[in-house]
């Protein structure tokens, strides 16, 4: 039967061999696995420059989203608040239904027109 | 004048560059230092060097595709576990095409397939052993173990994996793994023994 320190010699040399036989392999064969190794390494670069531009794609479209969010609220803020664009109709409205003079005017344009025209005076 | 959005995004691409070539660096010295051994590995299993390195070369692509961005620490391990992947596919497809054209009906399943063969054991290496060729003799013993002792021996005791990492690899428990090398070893022994 074989003692331990026995066993662990015929694995060292065999462990040795082994590396011997990895070390002393031939030039074409090293030159092939190192073709091998640029065309799996090759294979990254290319993963890794599809994801630099993806990344950078996907950044400059966030920052350009955020941009026109910006713009977008700096030129509607001021006119939210303007009487001049937001509350036009209402205030068309207001004009038309608090005065009762105002909407008889409207309503009879065509004939104060006419009277204008003829030199009339409706009321006297 | 570049607007700072393209100053930003140059600068993460400059820095996203150095780290990509920080990282290529690294995995190419790993894959520079466990090449030969893996061809070795490789070859037998296959017992062709062509077969050998299609293999390697194989396990090279699908280890940087899918796990190059992992930890370095990780990588032994994974890159075993690919080129194991590969060689038991390998194995499986000579197994069934020996089924197919040679050996109809004699494929029992398990991984001992190659000690049932008939001349699985020869004299000749063994007695080159004595004459001191005791490279070519381990070689030949190696070739003619089942594949999964194989690959326990050589990750464990060539490779240096520890007994969980080779586990990993072989994608077995460590239980199976320490079986696989007990009998890797008693076989190795028996067919080396006789030339001491």
């Amino acid at each position: 039967m074989n003692q331990p320190h026995e066993h662990e010699n015929w694995i060292e040399r065999a462990t040795a061999l082994l590396d011997q036989s990895a070390d002393n392999l031939d030039a074409e064969t090293l030159s092939r696995l190192n073709r091998a190794r640029q065309a799996a390494l090759a294979q990254r670069r290319v993963i890794t420059r599809r994801w630099a531009w993806s990344a950078g794609l996907a950044g400059a479209a966030v920052a350009l989203f955020g941009v026109a969010v910006g713009l977008h609220h700096r030129f509607d803020e001021p006119t939210l608040g303007s009487p001049t664009a937001a509350s036009t109709p209402a205030s068309d409205i207001d004009f038309l239904t608090s005065d009762d003079d105002a909407l008889d005017l409207y309503e009879n344009l065509d004939f104060y027109a006419w009277l204008e025209k003829h030199g009339g005076d409706p009321r006297g | 004048m570049a607007s700072p959005i393209c100053l930003m995004t140059a600068f993460d691409d400059g820095r996203a560059n150095m780290q990509a070539n920080d990282d290529a660096r690294a995995i190419e010295q790993f894959m520079r230092g466990v090449e030969r051994r893996a061809l070795r590995m490789a070859e037998f299993a296959t017992r062709s060097r062509d077969e050998a390195l299609d293999l390697v070369q194989d396990a090279m692509f699908a280890f940087v595709r899918n796990y190059s961005t992992r930890p370095g620490a990780e990588w032994p391990p994974l890159f075993w576990r690919v080129l194991d992947s590969r060689l038991n596919d390998w194995h499986r497809r000579q197994r069934v095409r020996g089924r197919w054209w040679f050996k109809p009906g004699d494929a029992s399943g398990d991984d001992d397939f190659l000690s049932e063969a008939p001349d699985a054991r020869e004299p000749g290496p063994f007695a080159r052993m004595a004459d001191g060729e005791a490279s070519a003799a381990l070689e030949i013993a190696l070739r003619e173990l089942p594949l999964r002792q194989r690959q326990a021996f050589l990750l464990r005791l060539w490779e240096g994996l520890d007994v969980a990492d080779a586990a990993s690899a072989m994608r077995c428990s460590e239980g199976s793994v320490k079986t696989h090398l007990s009998r890797a070893l008693a076989n190795l022994r028996r067919a080396l023994e006789a030339h001491r």
